[in-house]
């Protein structure tokens, strides 16, 4: 098999959705946060990237050695880290989650846990995200911000916005448990997946658990325009794991089907969620929609560069990732492209890639295509996109929205020159 | 002639040969007995066709494999049976908030919503199988080879996954996050109940009141937060509603309690003639639970896990000594009369297709019981 323990770059049937954005790390291997990126540590660890992991992004940015602190704000404001803005909210969502899974049934109860172990530690992505939109939307309406409950009290509303980070999170977890069964993985983010170690049983179930523990919490937010949102997130994400197990050979080798498939199954949820951010703050639809397309290209764009990432490695150099999408069949946006330049990589690919020599066969192509090239291009679309729909939004002179929205911008450019 | 373990139209198998169907006579003329399902019939078939479509996807594969569950499911409907009689039944024609300020003042409106409920049900349901399949690794159910083992598991997996998303999706469309509330409860107790099953340590095997619980979170919530998402949605009172989760519920219980005695006695009164499935899968029903209390000895049996098919033959030896199928029949009885006084505490209502519908939901409660298969 192809997971050495850990640290192998795995995206395979079912999870090419992403990775984290860096590499995995195991938490003995932890970096504080001001470490510098290349560490004393065998750099074959670090340059390695990770299947996406449970808290998305988490192991990204351990080693992100940008952490320049904030001055005074006379002085020009220099780069922030966009994850330490929320870093306190994180940790008391991250305890909210744990007690939103207690279940009754004991085995039950440490199956969820065990999900979110992991995360703790780590930086966690979605909800970084979210609440960073939170902040960045705030605008201190009072009046009717869901069906019928007027939140005039901003904490009120932060709660809220909270719980559908937690809600993101608990929906995200109980789609990779299922993956992991589909995929028989026999590891996560470095450590035993949960069906490797409980086996399929109890993950299946521990997927249902935190899908109705979503959507009860969904339900007690009690706004059926955010009860939507999710749920058709839901819906997409079972559609996008559906169409990536199924896919007939004409549709695996077109462009547009693997973007629909990608949207699906990585963008749909953080813009959904976006979009349910706004829709509490009481926005506008335009201003919702904006938060939605920030959302989707920020998703867009990350899955993109994963893509990427899988043929290179922390390298520039083809072939030094860890290659584990073509080795499963799953043909990305790079072969996509080198398709278009070499025909004859359709044939290729029609064979299904399981004979190494014809994963050799296709890389060949693919080095001597733009394939490459051209999905950083695509990737860097998107991100700009995203950055557009946030200078779209209204104009705030609040320092707090501003340096949120500066955060959220920065984050769309972490995503596409993130080297694991 | 055997009994199913829970099969995917719960109690089709039992009503597959019912043979009461006496039509009804005129209003005047003393009634006699309906058949519930006769009267819900068209609408259930209407019911399926809209499962059907809606299990549409891009995804060819897996339609079929959501198709395959619903042709299972050749018999009568019972959860949305239940579900369209009791939509009836509690028919009062109140214009007014419904639901988070939708007004429903059109029945018609009123009753799609609920026939949502009764194919949201089934979607819950079916799903809740497909997952308990792969769970238990069955490689039959209802005596054709379920899904898991003709498709493999993962798909059983990702169809339960589809049904479940869609679920979610039909839920939002009624736009009612009380209704939201109910249904993702009865599919959290779905969970658990099934994980209870799986990990029981020994004493909770033995515990009539364990079982209970398992029983009410495996069988019985789904139905009895059904039938309460279907009060709620006729804008009833909380009492109302309370009514309906309790027929709901003791009808679930009386039903399972029964089943557990079937899976002994099969269409005969004698033991040992049903399809023994639960004894063998080291699963401890109710007929068994109270038979050890009459002789703890059966503890120790039950603790070598009931592999051994001495085992097996030791303990049913002492179940047809002791009064164990007889007390579970009379602890169903309890449930079905239950189910019956709540239907009759609804507010009174002189429509006459209410009164039928109440009628034929407390007929239910006694076909249940009374059945043999």
């Amino acid at each position: 098999m192809l997971f050495s323990r850990g640290f192998s770059r795995i995206s395979r049937t079912g999870s090419s959705r992403g990775r984290c954005l860096f590499s995995i790390l195991r938490e003995q291997h932890q970096l504080a946060p001001s470490n510098h990126f290349h560490s004393p540590r065998d750099s074959s660890e670090m340059a390695l990237g990770c299947r996406e992991n449970y808290s998305w992004g988490s192991c990204a940015f351990n080693g992100f050695g940008r952490q320049i602190h904030y001055q005074s704000s006379s002085i020009v404001e220099e780069q922030l880290d966009p994850f330490s803005l929320v870093e306190n909210e994180l940790s008391m969502l991250a305890n909210r989650l744990r007690s939103m899974v207690v279940a009754e049934v004991p085995k039950l109860a440490s199956a969820a846990e065990y999900l979110f172990k992991m995360g703790v530690e780590g930086k966690r992505f979605r909800p970084t995200v979210l609440l960073l939109l939170a902040t960045a939307l705030n605008v201190r309406i009072p009046g009717p911000a869901s069906d019928g409950v007027i939140d005039s009290l901003p904490m009120e509303l932060r709660k809220r916005q909270q719980r559908i980070a937690e809600i993101t999170e608990m929906i995200h977890v109980a789609s990779l448990l299922h993956d992991d069964v589909l995929d028989d993985a026999d590891t996560r983010r470095g450590i035993g997946s949960l069906n490797f170690v409980m086996g399929n049983k109890i993950a299946v179930l521990a997927g249902d658990f935190l899908l109705s523990r979503a959507c009860g919490a969904l339900a007690s937010l009690k706004n059926t325009e955010v009860v939507s949102l999710l749920a058709t997130a839901v819906e997409h994400l079972v559609t996008g794991e559906t169409m990536q197990m199924t896919t007939a050979s004409e549709q695996r080798c077109s462009m547009e089907y693997y973007m629909q498939k990608t949207y699906y199954k990585t963008a749909s949820l953080i813009s959904n969620s976006c979009k349910a951010v706004a829709v509490l703050a009481g926005q506008t639809t335009e201003v919702s929609m904006l938060a939605y397309e920030y959302g989707k290209n920020l998703g867009l764009a990350y899955q993109l560069i994963d893509d990427v990432l899988d043929f290179t490695g922390t390298s520039t150099t083809l072939g030094k990732g860890s290659l584990s999408d073509i080795r499963h069949g799953i043909i990305t946006a790079p072969l996509l492209y080198a398709m278009e330049e070499f025909p004859q990589l359709h044939a290729v690919c029609d064979r299904g890639l399981k004979n190494s020599a014809d994963v050799d066969l296709a890389l060949g192509y693919l080095g001597k295509s733009h394939g490459i090239q051209r999905s950083r291009e695509l990737a860097a679309k998107h991100a700009n996109l995203a950055s557009a729909a946030i200078d779209s939004l209204p104009e705030n002179d609040d320092e707090d929205v501003q340096r949120s929205r500066r955060a959220l911008v920065d984050l769309t450019q972490i995503v596409i020159t993130r080297s694991k």
